[in-house]
This record gives C-alpha cells, structure tokens and sequence, in this order.
C-alpha cells in the first residue's frame, strides 16, 4: 500500500503553507459606488506600482507570452487586464505558490519577505479589478435526480422512472452533456410515465387523467378550442412558466397531427403532453422572457428565479406557492424570497440539499459504492454504510431546520445514531432497532462533522486510514484551502529498507514522506490534521493502539506554532477559524447555487455574504438566504 | 396506438422547413452489387483500453524478427492471430503540459483526443473531438447506431487532480469538445441497444417508436428551433445539444428503416446486397450470471463483434477499465490495479503488474480470435477490422509515456500491413490516430490532436 500513498502524496505534494492566505479579514464591502470606485483606484495603484515591477522582476522571464507557456502560465495579458476573471484562479496559485517560497525557483533571486506578503496581500485586492458582473446563467438541463423528481410531482410516478438515465459526473455544477441515448431514453420513459396516467382507450379515465385533460366535448366541433385550453394550462406547469404563443402553436400542431391520423380526443391530447415532456422547454431550465440584446445583464425573470431556487432547495419544480408568487410578478423582492426560503427549507424536500450539495462538500457522495477490505471490516453493510450517511445528512438537516450557527457543523455534543452505527460509537448497549434518533454525546472527541464515522470512513483506504487523505479533507472540505497541484517532477521516496520500513507505525512511515526537503513544505501542514484524527480507525472507531499494537500518537503541531494532542483539540483549533470555515462554506454553496466557479466579482459578493451571515451569529438559514438574494443569483449577464 | 396511423415522414419534414438533414439513404455503405462488381463489406474500428501502462520488457518484443516466432509473454494468447496483428514502438504520448499533476485524469481522456483539456477551462469538460467519434460522424450515418461506447466500471470517479473535471477519469470519447459520451456498462442495455425486441407490434420500429411518434418529435424540434432564436447565444449553444441528439435519433431510424426495408427484399427472394451466402451466422451473446471480471469484459467483446458483425456499428470504444482501478481476484490477489502500478520496481508488484496487463490483453485476444474465426465476404471478419487495444501510459509507475503501448489486430480491408514489429517509428499519438482514421476511410479534415503527419509505415502503399 505504500505506493499508493506515495501517489495521494503527489497528488497533494504542493500543498503549502496556505493556512492564513485566505483567512485574511474581508474587506468592508463597498457601501456604495463612491467606496468601490475608491477601492478599485487603490487596487490599480497597487498593482502598478508594487505588484508590477515584482512580477517583472521574479516572474516574467520565464512565464511569459511565448509557446510553449511554461506550466501554463503567462503573466503577459495580467499586465495589462489584471482583473480579468479569466486570470483569477492563477493569482491564487501563483500566491500560493510564492507564499510557500515554492516560486521563484532555488537558485534564482528571491523576493524579500515584504516583497512575498505583498504579493500574498494582492490577493485581497485584485477583486476591485472586476467589474460587476453576475456571471452567466446558461440554460440547463435537469439532473437525472431532478427530472425524476420533476415528473413525480407533475404525475405522482415513482422518481425511479428516471434510473435507467446514465449517472452524471459533476464537475463545478453540473456537466451536463445530452447524447442520442439519453434522448432515447427521454422517449421511453416518457411513454411509461403516461401509461400510468393515462388509461387505455375505452376504460375509465385515471383521477390524474381527469385533472389534467378535463371532460371531453361532446362535439367535434369544440377539441380545438378546448385542446388550447389544456394546453395552456399544462404548459405552464410543464415548463415551469407561461407556454408562449408560437410554443402553444406548436404543441396544438401535435394535437392536429394526431387529429388527422384518426386518434381519439384523449389519445390526442396524450401525444401532446409526450411532446411536453420529450421537449427542451421541459428538459432545460429555460427563460420567460425573450433576451433584449441592448442590456447585458438582466434580472432573472421571476418564473427564471422560482425554477433556480426550487431546483436548488428541492431538487424539483416549483410548487403552486412559488408559481404564483411569480405569476404576480413578487418572488424577487428580497422580504418575499427570504420567507419563501425558510419555508422551503423547513419543508421535507429540502433533503435535496444535503444529497445535492452537502454530501458533495462533506465527500460522502461515494460512501455507499466504497470498497472496504471485507475481511478487515465486515460492519460495513449496506445498511451501516446508509446509517453513517444518515447520520451526516440528519445532522445537516438538523442545522438548517433549527437555524442554528454553522459552527455546530465543527463542533456540538449531539448527534443521530441507530444501534448499528452505536456498536461503531461503543455506545452498544444504550440504543436498539434501526431507526436513526437524536442522541446526546459526553465524549468531547465526538461531535461535530471531524468525529463522523461516514467522513472518516470516506477518507480511509480500504484497509486503514490515511492521515494524508483527512489532512487534505480538512484542508480543501472544512477550511476552504487551495491545494495547488504537483510540481513538475515529483521525485519517487528513495529507496528505503523494505524490513526496516515494515516495522514503521504508520505514522512513523509517513513522516518519512517529510524527512525529504521537497515533501517536507506541504507535509508538514498536512499530516498533523490527519494524525490528529488517528485515533479513529478507517471506520470511524475510537482506538488507542493501532493494528500492530502501537499506541496511537494523535499529537501534532501546525506551522504557526499551535499544539495538539487529541481530535478533541484539534476541533477546538479548526473551531478558531471560523472565518475561515464560513468563508469556505459560503463560496461552495454560492458556486453550486449558480452552478459554476466562483470568479473576479464573486469575491466582492462573498464578502457581503459573510458580513451578513456574521451580523447573524452564523445562522445557517441565513448563511442560504444571503446566497439566495445575492446579487449573481438572481441576474444573469447575457452574451 | 391504432394501426393506420401511418403517415408521409417526408410530408412532414417539408412541414418543419426540410431543415432537419436526413442522410443520403442510397448511399448508405454496403455500395449496391451489380452482377460485375463484387461487393466490398466496410471497414470497423474498434479501441479497447486499459489504464496504467505496462511492463515494458514484457511487453514490447525483442525485435522485429523474432515477433511472430517468440513473442513476449504478454502477447502469449495473441499468438494464434499475431500474424493478422501490427506493433510500433515510438509513437509517443501527449505531453502533460500544465496538468502534471494529472497523469490518470489525462492518461484515459487523451488517448483518443491525442489533445490537452483547456487549461482555462478545466472544471468543465473542454477538450477536442474524440477520433472515435470523427469516425462516428463519417460512418455514422450508414448503420443503426453511430458508434457504441462500452465499459466496465461507472463512469462516476470523484476525485479532482490538477482541478481537472471528474469525468476526464473515465471517459475516452467526446462528441464534441465540451461532450463527454457516456459509455454503457450494463451487457443487457447493450443487447437491447442493439436489438431492441420491442417495436415488434406493427407501427412500431425497432426504436420502440411508432411513425407517429417521430412526426410528433419533428414537430417538437421545430419548436425547439423556435425557442432557440429567442435565446442568447451561450444559451443557443447548449441548445443545440438537444437539436443534436434529436438529429441523431432521427438518422438512426432512417438507417433501421432502410434495414427492414433491405431484409424485406431478402425474405421476398430478391438477392440482398449485403450478406455472403457463406458469411457466418451471427454469434451468440450469454450474458454471464457471476461477477467474474473475465466473463464480464468478454460479453462485452462479444457485444462489440455482434455489432461489427451485423454492421450495427462501425465504430465502437471499449474502456476495459478506468483508471480508479480495476481488481482482479481471478489472478489470485486483490490489490487494486493502480496501486500494483507503483511498484519500484519490486518484482512482486512488478509480477503483478504483468499479470493484469496479460489479462488484459487475453480479454482482447478473445475478441480478436472470435473475429478472425468469422467468415465475412472473401476473408474474415477481423480482415475488415482495425482493432486497436492499448493504454494511456507506458509506464504506470513513473507515468510516462514515450512510447505508448499499443496492438493493431486486424488489416483494415487492406490498408495495414500486419505481422509485423516495427521497433522504431517516429510519430505521435495524433498521427497515429489520424492514420487509423485514414485506413478506416474515414475523411479526415483536420488533424487529430497533435498529429503532424500520417504513419506511412502502417500502410502496404508507403
């Protein structure tokens, strides 16, 4: 297993001594455009006098305009645009990469230490660079998870009608590609979602059949008209908005086509709801409004913004409360969004959050398909593998439902356990049965999403726990860390005595990984955090020995200096940076809401999130509803 | 649906503008024989992978001489074709560039790109035309289903290197460049892909879609176009996926209809034009009940020969693996495949490496030995076939790939000399591509990836 260690080690080799670069204090947010227009001078000061000469002396030679780029990287276009949002993502890397003394390379000149924080200190600034802008916000077709969730609200099938969909793999947002298979597919279900609904020619009509078709006339005569009728009534709920003229037109076109090749009324009306839902208009999240090309960045339109947040929070269309809201032209008033959100987040469905987005952020979305060496670890059924993901999800529910701080997220004395997932607590005897419930912790080591065993386990080999992997979790998932990629050439560990190196615990071999100069910079940083979660097995079980019978030593110390010997403390410390934890929740929840990357302006809108959220003791319903009235969630600039 | 619901599909077209392109039916492939000319069955091409890389003096040959005679033990079950089979060294792999970090999440998405994603946009899939899917779109239009995308394992990998897009792990063919094509995994969803046993009620074609479905569907992508003017750009853009996959079912019917249409004749004693009386039945497909890994890849290369066999396909990529590691409890071990791969060189991981890697290759010889063993036209079905099976890395351990491994069975209806071992060919993966593309008649506009030339050495025309 000891490769595959060295692998994840070059993965996260370059991972540097990142811990204060982004937990620098916001800066107070623009209060109106005279601050910003100050600000941003300052910045273009900034640049050009400081921040300018530096990059030409320590950069440029090698990262310029010329093919090809050295690590992909040209400071040529930066000179001129520095708030490009295009080059945004590289001042962070190349921040970071100075801040670590990883650039400029040995051997060549090197800044002073000023020079470095300078450098580091640009980073708070080039954001005033970025002209207000709320990004795009592409059409998007619904995940598989929303279109079945869709069509169980639209005709109460089963949302595993969708699952013959293939699975989609998420990049930031969604990739959503659409091939000949899936549209296929679309066809298929389409058809088995309306046999439920629609009965068979010459039976009694279905209830759901009646609601949406209404009574047949008696009189040829009136199908047209009466079609029209039903269609507009369903095109609103289908596409999720007011069905235009030219679309009503068309789907009356599949209406007549059925008409002349002698199907009955019903059967007429069921080829056009299947062109309903086979259509883009249903498939994708599309606008209301037409665009008007002379503005180039417009609010959503209100049917836009219920579908956005609906799709956000629940996971599927927007209910009656929502379309109506929009139907009066309401829902974007931040007094009327804000209501809207907490009551959708005390409702059911907003479970969808936490599988769309919190499994994804906490790393669990790979929990239940994870192999574990069955040998080692026989606890892990299915049905263990669901309780440890419950146990998460409930705690996350439990946090946005109450509206309580995100610091609970770090930190509490309850959690949700069933007898299976207490044997992995050693709580054996105190619970029974398989139904998860609240349960109050005395062990101080516990508590809080560090001591969950579904992190723990999904951040374990399938054989043991790789205090790699959780110092890199705790880095990227908790504090918000970049985590540059490998540097060029990553030397191999040399050679070592494979005996002697059996013999090793397993911290002892992987502090090997920092007796090496190159590794030691990120090392140094990263293994601490996770030897501080050893005394949890890859499993999540506490222990005091490992498997040789070593004792565990889960002490450790971080680059600034502050100590460490039990989980315990270790969550108390990770609990010290709460601007950091908050900062990093915020930007993740801000860039699955607007499913894309942060960028530029983005930054300038986190900051006033956080200063809402601060102003709220760091209310989770808060924290969602500053993401849900800011400013790129309800525009969208238009290309 | 009632039985006379028929109506004129070209009626209709003209309905929506006659902007949706139907193909040239008559020009479909399996050109006409007249009683002169004897009929020339299409060329296939087929790409398995394997991730990681191999061991390299087990794999590569000695030389060019002792090839056919004493081949390297990783070709062992090659043995019986390997004069049907075409191996070159140098051909050397993309350059990671900026994305060092990454050699998994590049070795698998740049095997048939022969290209870099977009570093600026990394987090999205952004990245040039698969070659498969260049010859999908050539050769696409002549068979039921373009082109056939298999694997193994979900497609599903979270794991970020590189802040590279998840789905670069596990996916060899795009599209276009920002379409990742999912690949199928299930062997029954395969089956049933390729012959669909419903639609066996009269207005039904074997799509599971009656005509009247396809007039409602024309009039939807009317529709569609109609929302599109009214979108902005960006938005127009990830619109025309959809008008897309629309297009492309359509093209499918049109190609099963011509299919019926063709076996109609046949049945009614008129001399079809594309089958041999001496060419061989269609094979058999079991789908296997265990979970053993071989059974498993091989009903997959079985579903590969069945569609080439059938021309329900000429053009199929098969992921035998993604790089998130395969294990092989047949070999009598349960390491996973990429940890095996960083093996420093001790020779028990070593050992394994070569173990799985022969494994590999003997699911690829399986299919190619089925090949070779069907009669199609004057040769064999492999005869018409250019089957290439490889990896994305040579050497799993130091991730480098100066020399990608590679086998060629099969003499691409003429156009790739075999049984032969060409120790020293200068030329990329690009080129490689691009050569294979060439031999498969596939019209090739624009380089592929980093091509620069052609390989001239594949060829009997040098």
């Amino acid at each position: 297993m000891q490769s595959t260690e060295v692998c994840v080690l070059r993965i996260v080799f370059a991972v540097i001594g990142l811990m204060s670069l982004s937990s620098s204090t916001c800066l107070a947010q623009p209060k109106n455009d005279d601050t910003f227009a100050t600000q941003k001078a300052d910045a273009e000061k900034f640049f050009r006098t400081r921040v300018t000469p530096f990059i030409k002396t320590y950069c440029l030679e090698c990262h310029q305009n010329r093919r090809p780029t050295e690590a992909g990287l040209s400071f040529t276009p930066a000179l001129d645009t520095p708030g490009h949002a295009a080059f945004s993502e590289k001042w962070k890397k190349a921040a970071a990469r100075v801040k670590a003394h990883d650039m400029p390379p040995d051997g060549l000149d090197q800044p002073t230490a000023d020079e470095r924080q300078m450098f580091i200190e640009w980073l708070d600034r080039v954001k005033y660079l970025s002209p207000k802008d709320p990004g795009p916000f592409v059409i998007r077709r619904l995940t598989k998870t929303e279109y079945g969730n869709t069509l169980h609200d639209l005709f109460d099938v089963d949302p595993q009608v969708a699952a013959s969909l293939p699975d989609e793999v998420s990049g930031a947002g969604y990739l959503n590609s659409l091939s000949p298979i899936q549209l296929e597919q679309y066809l298929e279900i389409s058809e088995a979602v309306l046999n439920q609904v629609v009965a068979p020619n010459n039976s009694l009509p279905t209830k759901l059949q009646q609601q949406l078709f209404g009574k047949t006339p008696a009189s040829n005569a009136d199908y047209q008209t009466a079609a029209r009728k039903v269609v507009q009534s369903l095109a609103k709920k289908i596409y999720r908005r007011p069905a235009s003229g030219t679309e009503v037109d068309t789907l009356l076109g599949v209406f007549d086509l059925a008409q002349q090749n002698n199907l009955s009324y019903t059967d007429s009306l069921r080829l056009m709801l299947k062109a309903m839902i086979v259509s883009p208009q249903f498939l994708f999240i599309t606008p209301a409004d037409e665009v008007k090309t002379e503005n180039k960045i417009v609010p959503l339109d209100d049917y836009q913004l219920a579908s956005r947040l609906s799709y956000l929070l629940w996971a599927t269309m927007p209910d009656d409360e929502l379309m109506s809201l929009a139907d009066a032209g309401k829902l974007h008033e931040p007094p009327v969004l804000k209501k809207q959100v907490q009551r959708m987040l005390a409702d059911s469905r907003s479970r969808a959050l936490f599988d769309g987005f919190g499994a994804q952020w906490l790393g669990l979305g790979n929990l239940k398909s994870k192999t574990f060496d069955p040998d080692k670890f026989p606890q892990m059924t299915d049905d263990m593998r669901t309780a440890m993901y419950d146990e998460v999800r409930l705690y996350f529910e439990g946090i946005v439902r109450e509206n309580q701080s995100i610091t609970n997220f770090i930190d509490s004395d309850y959690t949700y356990l069933n007898e299976d997932l207490a044997v992995i607590y050693g709580l054996n005897q105190s619970l029974t049965g398989p139904e998860m419930r609240k349960v109050k912790l005395s062990d101080r080591n516990r508590g809080g999403i560090l001591g969950m065993p579904g992190v723990l386990a999904s951040t374990s080999f399938p054989n043991r726990t790789s205090p790699v992997i959780r110092g890199v979790w705790v880095l990227e998932q908790v504090l918000g860390e970049q985590v540059p990629s490998a540097p060029p050439d990553v030397p191999a560990l040399a050679k070592q005595d494979q005996q002697s190196v059996a013999k090793l615990t397993l911290r002892e071999r992987t502090e090997l990984h920092r007796s090496d100069a190159v590794c030691a910079n990120c090392h140094r940083l990263l293994d601490p955090i996770g030897f501080g979660l050893e005394n949890f097995d890859a499993i999540g079980r506490w222990r005091e020995r490992d498997e040789n019978g070593h004792p565990i030593d889960a002490s450790g110390e971080l680059p600034d200096g502050s100590r460490f010997s039990s989980p315990q403390e270790l969550k108390t410390m990770i609990g010290g940076r709460l601007d950091d934890f908050s900062r990093n929740l915020v930007e993740k929840l801000l860039a699955y809401a607007l499913c894309r990357k942060l960028e530029g302006y983005d930054e300038i809108v986190v900051d006033q999130l956080m200063q809402e959220i601060a102003q709220d003791q760091y209310r989770m319903q808060t924290l969602v509803i500053a993401v849900v009235t800011s400013y790129p969630f309800t525009h969208r600039r238009i290309e | 649906m009632s039985k006379n619901t028929t109506i004129n599909r070209r009626t209709c077209l003209k309905g929506v503008g006659a902007a949706l392109a139907l193909p040239l039916l008559d020009a479909m492939g399996w050109a006409e024989a007249s009683e002169s000319k004897t009929f020339k069955p299409p060329v296939r091409l087929g790409f398995m992978y394997m991730p990681h890389g191999v061991i390299m003096d087990q794999f590569w040959p000695k030389d060019a001489e002792s090839f056919l005679t004493s081949p390297p033990p990783a070709l062992d079950s090659l043995r019986p074709v390997l004069d049907q089979c075409l191996m070159m060294k140098g051909i050397a792999g993309v350059s990671n560039g900026p994305f060092r970090g990454a050699p998994h999440a590049l070795e698998l998405s740049t095997w048939l790109t022969a290209a870099l994603p977009n570093p600026d946009k990394r987090d999205e899939i952004n990245i040039s035309i698969s070659a498969d899917q260049v010859a999908a779109n050539a050769l696409g239009a002549f068979t039921p289903l373009p082109s056939l995308e298999l694997a193994t394992m979900p497609q599903t990998w979270k794991e970020n290197q590189a802040g590279l897009n998840e789905a670069y792990y596990s996916h060899c063919s795009f599209r276009s460049p920002t379409q990742a094509v999912p690949a199928e995994i299930n062997p029954r969803n395969v089956l049933n892909r390729l012959f669909r046993e419903k639609g066996k009620d009269a207005g039904q074609t074997p799509t599971g879609m009656s005509p009247l479905d396809r007039s409602m569907l024309d009039l939807v992508l009317g529709g569609a176009r109609d929302l599109r003017r009214s979108l902005s750009p960006t938005d127009q853009r990830k619109l025309d996926e959809y008008l897309d996959s629309v297009r492309s079912v359509e093209r499918r019917i049109a190609a099963i209809e011509m299919r019926q249409k063709d076996a109609a004749l046949e049945k009614a004693g008129v001399r079809s034009s594309r089958r041999h009386d001496s060419d061989s039945p269609p094979i058999e497909i079991k789908i296997p009940e265990g979970d053993k890994r071989s059974e498993y890849m091989q009903v997959m290369c079985d579903l590969n020969v069945l569609a080439f066999q059938t021309d329900t396909t000429r053009v199929c990529s098969y992921i035998g693996s993604t790089p998130n590691g395969a294990s092989y409890p047949e070999l009598g071990f349960s390491d996973k495949h990429h940890s095996t791969t960083h093996h420093n060189n001790q020779a028990e991981k070593v050992n394994k490496v070569a173990a799985i890697t022969k494994f590999n290759i003997d699911q690829f010889a399986y299919m190619v030995n089925k090949m070779a063993n069907l009669r199609e036209g004057d040769g064999t079905l492999l005869d018409n076939c250019i089957m290439m099976w490889g990896s994305g890395l040579e050497d799993g351990d130091r991730h480098t790939r100066a020399n990608l491994p590679f086998i060629l069975a099969g003499r691409g209806g003429g156009s790739i000399k075999t049984g032969r071992f060409l120790p020293n060919v200068k030329g990329n993966q690009g080129d490689l591509l691009t050569t294979l593309l060439t031999c498969a008649g596939v019209p090739v506009d624009r380089p592929i990836g980093i091509a620069t030339k052609q390989i001239r050495e594949i060829s009997t025309t040098s």
